[in-house]
Parts: C-alpha cells; structure tokens; sequence
C-alpha cells in the first residue's frame, strides 16, 4: 500500500497544525461557529445531536494493522470505546472533544492517517473496489490512481469552496463494486486497442433528496490526462453550478439542467486549455505511485484446496461463511475474506476498540498486513490463503466477527440515524437491528439469496437506500417516525434508483412489510437461483405492491 | 406552553441545557422551564448571549411537557438528546449480541 | 473599518477606494464597452472572466467578489484570469474576506485583500498567514517545484 514519504508527511504535520490553530481561534472568539464550520468539516468535524463527531479517512479504504491499532487506540482513549466504519470506506467516532481533536489528528498523522476533506464543500475521500489488487476479475489496480487524486485534491485552492461537496470513486473491475454511477465523477478503469490503460468517465451520478444516475462523458481518458481533465470538470461545476438551493448544488442537477452534450462541450473546451499543462500525469509517476501498490509475495499454498474442502465438510457454519464471505482471489491457492460487521441484531458497521486490536492482529498473522473497509461497512482482508481460511475463521468466530452474512439480507447498510445524526428525521440502526433479527436464521437468509437492504434515516440517503434492492427512508410525519419501501435499486455495473412502493410504515410495522416484500419475492421467483433484484425486474412493481396494500392500491 | 433552553457546548459538544442559576448543565431533568412569553423571549436572549460568548453553539428552544417523572421533551430528536441513543453501543452492544444470540 | 493588505503589510495608500465602503469600480459589462485606460473593474461571482480578455491592457485593478465566504467561484476567476488571460495587474479579493482563505486566495492569484473582519485584520497585522507550504496542486503565485512528483511544489517563501 502507499506510504508517505517526507513530503506527505510534512504536509499532514503543517495541516494538524494550522488545525489545531483554528481551534485555539474559534475557541478564543477569532472565528465565529459560522465560518469555523466550513472550516472543521473539511477536516472532518461535525457536531451532532450528544456530540462532536469526528470522520477520519481511510483513503480508498485501504489500512495497515499499524493503522487499524491506532485506531483502536483512539477508540479507547478519547471516544467511548468504540468506532463505526462508514459508506465511504472511512470511519469515525461518535463522542470526541473539540479541544482533544488536534491531539487525535497528530496521533492519527504518525502512522500516516488524516482527517482532511471526509466532509465540507470539498472533494471527498476517493473511494474504490474494496477488492482492488486482488480481485480475479480485475483490469488494473484502481488504487494508484486513487492515491493521485487523493494527493492533487489535498487543500485544493480552487476548489475547496465548491457548490457542494463532491465524491469521487474509481473501479478497476467490468463488475463495479465501487458504486461509481451513484458519483459525481466515476471512473472505470479500461484498456483501449493498444492495450493502454485508460478511464470511462462517467459524471453526474448520485443519492441524496434528487437521485440520479450518471452519464457517460468519455470512452477512454488516457491516464496521462487524469487530472488535467478532472480539474476541467471541477472549474465548470464551480463556476456554473448551483449555489441558491443547497438541495440543487450537486453536479447532477447541473448536469440535468444544463444538458450533458452542452456541458461536456464546456468541460472539454476547459480541458483543451489544461491539457498539456503541468497537470497531465508523466508515466514515470504512475509507475511510481503504482509501485507502492504491488501485491504481496504470494507463496503457493496449494494444500489449502484439499484442506478447505475437508473443513466445510465438517462444520456447516464454516462452510456458510465460506460461501458468502470469501471470494475468488487472483492466486488460486488465496481467497479475499470479508470480515461482517453486521452480526446478527447487532449495529452495522460498529467495532470495538478491542475487535479492532484483533483484527490488527490476524491481519498480520493471516492477511498480509491489509485490510480494507468496504463502502457496505465490512471489512476486508484481501489476500489470505485458502489453507488459513478455518484458523482465521476459528478465532473471529469466538469474537463475534464470522457472521457468515456477506451479500445476504442481513447485512444491511445503515446511516446513524437519529440515534446520533443532527440531520437525521428517523432512526436507523432500531431498524436494521429488527430486520437482522427477523432474518437471523441462517438457512432462512440462504434461501432468500442476495438481497442489499440499505436505510436512511433522512431523504439525504447516507444510508444509499435509493439504490438497495429493498430501501427503507426514514421521515418524520406528525412528529413520528414513518417508514418508506423502495424496491428495485442497485449500485452495481446496472445501477438503478428504486421506485417508492407506497405509503409509509411506522416503526412497528416496518419489519412485517419488509418480511411480506420478501415472501413475495420467494412465492414469485422461477427457481431458487433467480435472486430479489432479478425477480423484480422480471415482474415489476406491482405485484409486491399488491402483497403488501392489497389489490385495490396496486391497480 | 412549557419551553426549555439547550444547546451543544462549544469545547466538549456535549449537549446542555439552562438551568435556573443560568448555568449549562449536562441533564434535562433540572433545566429551568419558561411557562410564558416574557420568560420564553429570556431565553432566547440568553440563548443568543452564550452564543456571542463561545460558550455554546446550535442554541434552540424547544416544547417539553412536564410529566410526574420529569420533563419529557416533545420531539423525539430532542428525547434521543436529552437520553441518549436509543440502541445499545460499544461493549453494551457486544453484550446485548451475545446475549440474543445464546 | 476596511483596510487593504498585501503580502508587504496593510497599505496606507488606496488609489481605488473601499468596495464595502461605496468605492464605484466598473462592472464588467462596462469595463468591454469602456475605451478608457487604467481601469478598475469589479467581478461579481455569476460573471464570466473572459469576457475581459481585450481588454486587459487597459485595466489596473480587477477586484474579484467573495460575496460569501462559502462562495468560491471567485477562487476560479481569479486562476482563470491569472493562468488562462495572462493578467498581470493587481487581482484583489473583496467581499467576506476571512484569514482562513488568505492563504488559498493567494495561491490563487489574488494579491491584495479588501478586509474588513477584525479578527482577519489582528492576525494579519501580526504576520499571521495559516497557509501550508507543501502543495500537492500548481498554484498562480508561482510556487517551486518540488523534487518529487510532477504535481508537487513548495510555496513560494517571498
């Protein structure tokens, strides 16, 4: 993985530093709460319903056990002993001071982590394939490419006053795992022809109060041209994107309505002027960005294959996790392992300080010193050795981290809610607890198959529920929670914005619609392979809706 | 009508609320409650110096009721911060997994 | 009360006048119809900045509008007049001039300041300037490269 050199370290030093004298400038009246906010959220500080709430990056969502330790070590020291890992593969902490916050940041900057940028009008942590590197399916190694735009995005001068905020996500795989038509920039790693390596760019994606899904601006963008055309697509939104209507200020509304031909045209009219500038990405600094990326030495471990097959054999809750939580691994004698943080009524995407020093641990022992957290608030090892698997899964088991549930419908994406969240209408986690326990059982969760359920307790959709399978939005009515089904999103290779079924459901009744919605889908689907989302796009909306509001609703 | 002063404190961001000596404490139980307009206004007044004076942020007023077991505030939003999140966390959310799960 | 600073201190001399204190500059659309010489023209942030461009030799000052704090378009205006129109006159920020975006505004080309806050005005009369050194983007005040990769430089110490 990358590892700064003096320059970036430098830099995180001068940055903690002119943080931390922010705070001594607010704290003494030099700066009013109106203009520090700005100024906190772009390093990663919010203030929420108990606390201040502190977001720190883990850029593309790639850690080392080192990292995960000090994380661990922050968790215990000033937080409550606890972290919870985010959507965009970052994680923050629910109960910090403002006044130990520049103490976290240089604790955080020796061992290269940072706080910069995972909120504010700014460009956001770069997120990718939680699998990159290892991935059988893989064209090329997104990361490299999201380490150059972590770097040149860094305190841009330009462009950190934006519109609104602005997410960036790379994929190297033709199977998006990184959700990047739901971004305002998506890249997807391609090669041309020649065999060069290139970007389809798509622009204009994204969730919130107006979901829209992105569109294609480029075929192939050479690497060379990365961040020339990037800045173009910056210096137009900046000076042409909304900035009367907060809930209008994302690039997708500009790009809805200036018309895409229109303003790629003006997009590439900026660029003609920046391409051969400075910014255009010379080869020897590609190869050397993506030399920190090289896969580790990978011995062969052939005897894994004959000892996996004995190990399933024997314990069908091993053999379960396998099947969901490991995945094919470019090496064949290795497998990517996904670590669940949603065990069964449990809040997705916690961890304890203690769980977080074990996972360091393993990683070490198992998994090549990686790990990765995934934008559905999982971690992952990328590289472990089949011949690993039932040892690495032994000592998970007995720390409440082997819930074989990767994929399946309890292993939910849910946003704080109102238990935590300033913004928040509703809450979350009750929910998502009571569906996890609905569906625990773990045969009933294997027949069901495949099925993304995401809740957000506000319309901004931290949760992604515009594009879960089955989405939950959480709102206010009348000063009580009300619940609202979406079917038929998807944030993968064909992503789509689910339809809202109808009217909503309060927080008793949630549960029971939820479980009507999916003893519908396995009444309907034509054999035990055809999954939720394909059975909806087979039929449709209405014969769910009909399940779930009767007959005369549904016509 | 019955109203309570609260806000976040600038140092820490815990949630607070005035009581009747003016002082931001951490509980709702004691905070001072404003029964009329006059009183409401002095709130909002004092609301607004604290901000002024870096004390606090995110200042509001909001409804409660006043109940035998204490004040109850109207929305939930403001219950979840004068009670805490409502679902278990850290190691109390290990317990209660591991529990369910026995 | 505004003041005017530079990187050299707070200047006793103002040719132009105070914008917050009523000072008329030319709008855009006038500074193109105007054939006069040693111009000052202000740019609100919904202008275009090209449509300045024969016009430049004849301006002296182009005030860029930072209408809110949290408005940055005027960071783009003032690259695009710097790097793509070759201005080389005076650029000044004015507006909600604030010491946290001083550093930023002058990477971007900006360099006189309009500053009315009294807490900007304290610290920048103390030399007080929080920027950061090492940059991981080319800026317009002619930073050096740094030995490293080709999107890094130092700033510029004079």
């Amino acid at each position: 993985m990358y590892r700064y050199d003096e320059f970036d370290h430098a830099f995180v030093k001068e940055r903690v530093a002119q943080f931390r004298d922010q705070v001594e400038r607010r704290v003494s009246g030099d700066i009013t709460e109106d203009a520090f906010k700005p100024l906190r959220l772009m390093n990663g500080l919010y203030l929420q319903l108990h606390a201040y709430m502190l977001r720190i990056a883990v850029p593309y969502g790639t850690m080392s056990p080192v990292q995960m330790r000090k994380l661990a070590h922050i968790a215990r020291t000033y937080d409550r002993g606890y972290g919870h890992f985010t959507t965009r593969q970052n994680i923050q902490f629910n109960w910090p001071k403002l006044s130990d916050i520049p103490d976290i940041l240089e604790e955080l900057a020796s061992v290269e982590m940072h706080a910069i940028q995972t909120s504010g009008n700014c460009i956001r942590n770069v997120t990718t394939d939680q699998f990159a590197g290892a991935a059988a399916d893989e064209i090329a190694d997104p990361r490299p490419y999201a380490e150059i735009l972590r770097q040149w995005s860094s305190v841009h001068p330009e462009f950190s006053f934006l519109p609104r905020k602005f997410k960036i996500a790379v994929t190297g795989a033709p199977h998006d795992r990184a959700a990047i038509q739901v971004h305002d920039i998506g890249l997807q790693l391609v090669k041309n022809e020649d065999d060069e390596i290139g970007f389809k760019v798509y622009i204009g994606g994204g969730q919130g109060r107006t979901p829209m899904i992105a569109k294609k601006v480029r075929d192939f963008l050479p690497e060379e041209d990365l961040l020339t055309y990037v800045t173009a697509i910056m210096r137009v939104y900046n000076l042409n994107g909304r900035r009367d209507n907060k809930y209008k200020a994302r690039i997708k509304i500009l790009v809805h309505e200036t018309g895409l031909d229109e303003l790629k045209a003006q997009i590439e009219a900026e660029w003609q002027h920046l391409k051969d500038t400075d910014l255009k990405l010379p080869d020897a600094d590609i190869e050397a960005i993506t030399k920190y990326f090289e896969k580790p030495n990978l011995a062969d471990r052939a005897e894994g294959w004959a000892q996996l097959a004995q190990w399933k054999k024997a314990d069908a809750a091993f053999s379960g996790w396998i099947q969901q939580n490991v995945g094919p691994h470019q090496h064949p004698d290795y497998g990517t392992v996904t670590i669940s943080l949603k065990p069964i009524g449990g809040v997705p995407g916690d961890a304890t300080d203690a769980q977080m020093d074990l996972i360091a641990d393993l990683a070490e022992e198992f998994g090549h010193h990686e790990i990765r957290v995934t934008h559905e608030q999982n971690l992952v090892f990328p590289h472990v050795a089949l011949a690993d698997l039932e040892p690495l899964y032994r000592v998970l088991a007995a720390n409440g981290l082997a819930t074989g549930n990767a994929g399946l419908v309890t292993d939910i994406i849910a946003c704080p809610g109102l238990d935590y969240c300033a913004l928040a209408n509703a809450r979350s986690i009750p929910v998502a607890q009571e569906i996890s326990n609905r569906f625990g059982d773990a045969e009933r969760q294997k027949t069901i198959g495949e099925l993304k359920i995401k809740i957000s307790g506000c319309i901004n959709a931290c949760g992604h529920h515009h594009v879960g399978h089955i989405g939950i939005l959480g709102v206010e009515k009348k000063g009580t929670e009300l619940y609202q089904i979406t079917l038929g999103g998807s944030a993968d290779e064909n992503t789509s914005v689910g339809q809202i079924m109808g009217p909503g459901f309060e927080p008793e009744a949630i549960t029971d619609a939820i479980e009507k919605v999916i003893d519908t889908y396995l009444e309907l689907r034509v054999s035990d392979d055809e999954t939720f989302i394909e059975t909806y796009r087979r039929l449709g909306m209405k014969p769910f809706k009909t399940a779930l509001y009767g007959e005369k609703t549904a016509a | 009508m019955s109203k309570v002063l609260t806000a976040n404190k600038l140092i820490d961001g815990n949630s607070v609320w005035l009581n009747a000596q003016g002082e931001w404490i951490e509980t709702i139980a004691d905070a001072f409650i404003a029964r009329h307009d006059e009183a409401v206004a002095a709130l909002e007044e004092t609301g607004k110096k604290a901000v002024s004076d870096n004390l606090v942020v995110d200042v509001a007023v909001i409804d409660v009721k006043e109940t035998e077991l204490g004040i109850w505030p109207i929305r939930l939003r403001e219950r979840i911060r004068s009670h805490g999140p409502s679902v278990a966390y850290g190691y109390e959310a290990l317990v209660q997994e591991q529990t369910q799960a026995a | 009360m505004s003041k005017i600073w530079t990187k050299t201190g707070f200047q006793s001399e103002n040719e132009w006048g105070f914008l917050s204190e009523g000072a008329e500059y030319l709008s855009v659309e006038d500074a193109k119809g105007s054939s006069d010489t040693n111009l000052a023209v202000r740019v609100e942030p919904a202008d275009d900045v090209h449509a300045l461009s024969d016009k430049l030799e004849n301006i002296a000052l182009i005030a860029v509008n930072f209408s809110a704090f949290a408005d940055g378009r005027a960071f783009s205006h003032a690259a695009l007049l710097r790097d793509r129109l070759g201005f080389k006159g005076e650029v000044r920020a004015f507006g909600q001039v604030l010491l946290d975006q001083v550093p930023l505004m002058l990477r971007c080309g900006i360099d006189s300041f309009e500053v009315s806050d009294e807490a900007t005005i304290k610290h920048l009369d103390a030399g007080h300037i929080p920027g950061i050194e090492h940059h991981y983007q080319p800026s317009m005040n002619e930073p050096a490269k740094a030995n490293s990769y080709s999107w890094r430089y130092m700033a510029n110490s004079g």
